[in-house]
């Protein structure tokens, strides 16, 4: 899902091609981002738009001959004067003056001639690795004298090639080849993959062969360009850029009086790679368009700030809200003094609502992160790994969001559970860490699902090692790593090849809390009483069917639903309660004797709790509540979920709690059986412990 | 010993009063750091001439009645006006045709004067807990009789001429102390008594006189004119001047207003790196 969605789209007609265009935002100055089209498109910016967004009017454009633009047939349709009229329409199209206009790579050139022809809607240019002949371009560059000659299976660089493109995979070839040399930096794999499924998705051979034949400028004209620009210039360049060589750049900030920063260490594609600092320095310039002023603001001196926090806690699956305040509560015991702020998005906002905590206002800038992983979920599967990756323009506009929010709030103390963004950035950009920082997860390693093959292998593996050098290269951004639960809950794996084992490497990184629950399971005696407030008679077997607030779980339901008949029959006394959710209709389930369908029941964990039988989900929560209060159940991990697969399932294991069942073999008759073996029996469950969330609280307050 | 030392210095003279400056760093754009009350000298800015000249030009001279400058006797040489001419002259021989002023409490009312009267030779105005009459003064100052003649006076009593003239030290160790609310602050306050010991009571009696004509419409007069970016930092625990008096300059000025939360009247002196990070950020962006 997209982080954040345009506010106005449309085309601009001219020659007949539409170019089409898209909106986000109100604030001025007004910034269009111009692809290097049509290798690429407006997605190409989707890591810096949503930042943007919130403080400038940002207008993307897909460049003739890729994505919602149509293609031109002749070599005039890709003629600079034309790209530069498309631009100049969109403009007006969108009714703005004048704009900073940002360009990347070979659209540089496309945005100095708006510039020149048009200072009156130029406000500023930014340049990032700018195409300009004002320095030699790299050797391997030399394969242009050969792009219009017929070379027998070309290889590297020599892909570039008119009729290579043409034969059958050679495009496709080049395409993969130029961007793994495009992205120097390791661990570059969503970036890579999103590059190459534009370039080959979206356009295609003939379009990129037109704008390769029509483009080209002489030295002298470039630098005449440079020279007559009048409005202010921020080039942005990485020195290990393949593409552009940074002299190109630093000689385009020379000649135009302009700001140069150099990515030192970083490709062609720093938007995309490194967005954080990209981000900073185009707000900063933009910013600095708009007049000298400084804002007005307060600073508080350091001996008049109260000890603050600021808690972040991970909206996907509801275990997170609910252990947070546990220990939140743990720690204004501890830490009277300490004042706790919450930067936090639906659903974990309702719990803290409920339990009067204090949301810092931010909070409703943040990209959804739960309504990303609904729409990446199918029936009972989801592939939460792929879900993360392709969460990254979520992550890096919510990052931004926390950045802003810590460099104001003068936090003592970060406290992250399983904010991705806020630990992986902050190890990315760590020069941006504010205060102490507490890392808090309930499994460590992303591993691969067997039928991903070798090609998911060697992204977890990939992850997995961006993660242990993070962490080695600075063992200062995480002051503190909190494994919730015990040393034990650890799976027995390895984070891949010749990377080290997860449990070894766990003990080495990380304290261990003990699991927390959130809640004090009822005792033996006291469920008597439990039941009958609820309604539930002594003589009934109740067997509870949850699938959460996901919207996931239709298709578990109705495989339960169709065991009840079956089940009822062997087990007259059979009680079955389905909880569907907010986000599926009760009344979509035909009720029958024995059979109730709720869509919400209030305190849900209570009636697990003093239930004969529960079927749920792979969630650790909901699983670890049920091993909490001693009650047998059945769990169906989502399919391609990892998590639920290996490390809950683990942990489980561990417990002796629960009896795991595989969605697409079970039948209604394998469940019925289930049900009429387990329900209301005893069970050996290991003891799950209380205090979890008071030793959490106490590892977290030796920092403040 | 210093942490910078000048690259220049020298005195101007007008009308036989002599003012010593002191210039620094070679940097773009330059800063005046103009003078403030007459209790202290030039020395009070020591926590800003190291870095700030590291970036920029910065102009620094003791006002008229302390430090290394003369001292008139006659009340009508301490006009804000005469401090304006001396910063004026003074830029003229360190070669400075423009810049950036700050000021700090008093020094508001040259600066502003400079802002209104000669737009082209100012960048933009950095005011730091000014001086300026705009809001009214902290009730504990309401005790304030500055010509009765008061035995054993106490507090804000102690601002007063004859007790200056009789006790100069005992007002100074009061009055320096009221500048440094915050806790922790007593090298701040040993520098300032030892400035203001520089001078007398006599003299310093002087200065108040000479400006007893600044009042609220002249200041909103001047306010009025200035078109210079402007830029005001005034701390919420000022005992001398409230945060309201900064930002009601800041409002007629048209400028930002930075609230110092903890900070009282020389946050310059107290917390001089987020002052000096201020100041830098103002200045990069007037230059800009």
């Amino acid at each position: 899902m997209r982080a954040r969605l345009p506010d106005r789209e449309g085309v601009v007609e001219r020659d007949g091609v539409r170019v089409a265009y898209e909106v986000y935002g109100d604030g001025r100055p007004a910034l269009l981002l111009v692809p290097a089209s049509p290798i690429t498109h407006a997605r190409s910016w989707k890591m810096v738009v949503p930042t943007l967004a919130l403080r400038f009017t940002v207008i993307t454009t897909d460049g003739r001959g890729t994505g919602r633009s149509e293609r031109a047939h002749a070599i005039e349709g890709y003629a600079p004067h034309a790209i530069v009229a498309d631009l100049l329409a969109v403009l007006t199209a969108v009714e703005v003056d004048r704009a900073v206009l940002v360009a990347h790579c070979h659209a540089v050139p496309w945005i100095l001639r708006t510039a020149i022809a048009h200072p009156d809607r130029v406000a500023g240019v930014v340049a990032i690795a700018p195409e300009l002949e004002l320095a030699p371009s790299h050797a391997h560059w030399a394969v242009g004298r050969r792009w219009s000659d017929d070379v027998a299976e070309p290889v590297g660089w020599a892909r570039f090639n008119r009729s290579h493109w043409r034969n059958d995979g050679g495009y496709r070839a080049w395409i993969e080849f130029f961007f793994d040399q495009q992205l120097p930096e390791p661990h570059s794999t969503k970036l890579y993959e999103d590059m190459v499924g534009w370039a080959t998705h979206d356009t295609d051979p003939e379009s990129m062969i037109l704008q390769e034949e029509s483009s080209g400028t002489a030295s002298t004209e470039a630098e005449a360009w440079c020279r007559n620009l009048g409005c202010p210039v921020l080039v942005v360049h990485g020195s290990d850029d393949p593409c552009q060589p940074l002299e190109r750049g630093r000689r385009m900030a020379e000649l135009t009086g302009g700001e140069l920063v150099v990515v030192e260490g970083g490709g062609h594609l720093p938007h995309g790679r490194d967005p954080v600092t990209v981000l900073n320095h185009i707000t900063r310039f933009a910013n600095s368009l708009q007049g000298a002023d400084m804002p007005s603001t307060t600073w508080t001196r350091s001996a008049a700030r109260p000890k603050r926090a600021l808690y972040l806690s991970s909206p996907i699956g509801l275990s997170h809200a609910r252990r947070d305040v546990a220990i939140a509560k743990e720690l204004k015991l501890q830490r009277p003094d300490l004042e706790i702020e919450w930067l936090a998005q639906d659903p974990v906002t309702t719990v803290l609502e409920a339990e009067g905590e204090r949301i810092h206002p931010a909070s409703r800038w943040l990209a959804s992160e739960s309504s990303h992983i609904v729409s990446e979920t199918t029936g009972h599967d989801l592939h939460c790994f792929q879900a993360l990756r392709r969460m990254d323009e979520i992550l890096i506009a919510n990052f931004m969001v926390f950045q802003e929010v810590v460099e104001e709030g003068n936090y003592d103390l970060v406290i992250g559970d399983e904010a991705w963004d806020v630990d992986y950035y902050w190890h990315e950009n760590p020069e941006l860490k504010r205060g102490q920082n507490v890392w808090l997860t309930d499994f460590v390693g992303f591993l691969p699902m067997p039928d991903g093959g070798e090609h998911e292998a060697y992204l977890t593996t990939d992850y997995n090692a961006e993660m242990i050098e993070h962490i080695d290269r600075y063992p200062w951004i995480r002051d503190r790593a909190l494994f919730v639960g015990s040393a034990q809950d650890v799976v027995p794996d390895t984070f891949g090849a010749d990377l080290p084992a997860i449990r070894n490497w766990t003990d080495e990184h990380f304290s261990y809390s003990g699991y927390i629950t959130g809640f004090v399971p009822p005792a033996p005696d006291e469920v008597p009483a439990i039941r009958a407030r609820l309604g539930y008679r002594e003589d009934e077997q109740v067997v509870v069917v949850a699938v959460g607030g996901s919207g996931v779980g239709r298709a578990l339901i109705d495989k339960v639903v169709a065991a009840h008949p079956m089940a009822k029959r062997a087990m007259p006394e059979l009680r079955m309660i389905v909880v569907t959710g907010p986000r599926l209709d009760p009344e979509s389930f035909a009720e029958r004797d024995g059979l109730e369908v709720r869509g919400y029941v209030h305190r849900l964990y209570e009636h697990l709790s003093v239930c004969d039988l529960a079927v749920v989900q792979g969630g650790l929560t909901t699983t670890m509540e049920l091993a909490a209060a001693k009650r047998p159940f059945l769990y169906f991990p989502l399919g391609h979920h990892f998590e639920q697969n290996f490390h809950v399932r683990h942990r489980l294991e561990r417990y002796r709690a629960g009896t795991c069942m595989d969605f697409t073999t079970t039948d209604p008759d394998l469940i019925a059986a289930r049900i009429i073996e387990l329900a209301g029996k005893p069970v050996d469950y290991v003891d799950v412990e209380t205090d979890g969330a008071a030793r959490a609280a106490g590892l977290i307050s030796e920092l403040v | 010993m210093r942490a910078a030392l000048p690259l220049a210095e020298g005195r101007v003279e007008r009308d036989g009063v002599g003012i010593r400056y002191e210039r620094y760093g070679e940097g773009s754009p330059a800063i005046v750091l103009l003078p403030t009350w007459s209790l202290l000298t030039s020395r009070h800015w020591k926590m800003q001439v190291g870095y700030l000249s590291r970036h920029f030009t910065v102009v620094s001279f003791d006002g008229r009645g302390n430090g290394r400058s003369g001292r008139p006797t006659d009340p009508a040489a301490y006009t804000d006006v005469e401090f304006a001419e001396d910063t004026l002259e003074v830029m003229e021989a360190t070669g400075v045709e423009k810049a950036v002023l700050v000021s700090a409490s008093a020094g508001a009312l040259w600066a502003l004067r400079l802002c209104a009267e000669h737009p082209d030779r100012v960048l933009g105005s950095v005011f730091i807990a000014p001086s300026v009459g705009l809001a009214p003064r902290p009730a504990e100052r309401d005790v304030q009789r500055f010509d009765d003649v008061i035995e054993e006076p106490v507090g804000w009593q102690k601002y007063n001429d004859h007790h200056w003239r009789t006790d100069y030290p005992d007002f100074v160790s009061f009055f320096i102390g009221q500048i440094f609310a915050e806790a922790h602050s007593t090298k701040q306050i040993e520098d300032g008594v030892g400035w203001a010991l520089e001078t007398t009571g006599e003299t310093v009696s002087a200065t108040h006189v000479g400006l007893e004509g600044c009042d609220e419409a002249q200041v909103r007069g001047l306010a009025a004119r200035v078109a210079c970016p402007v830029l005001v930092l005034h701390g919420t625990d000022d005992a001398l001047h409230r945060v309201d008096e900064g930002a009601a300059l800041a409002e007629c000025t048209g400028g930002s207003l930075v609230a110092l939360h903890g900070c009282g009247h020389f946050p310059h002196a107290r917390d001089p790196v987020r002052v000096n990070l201020l100041i830098k950020e103002f200045v990069d962006r007037v230059a800009s």
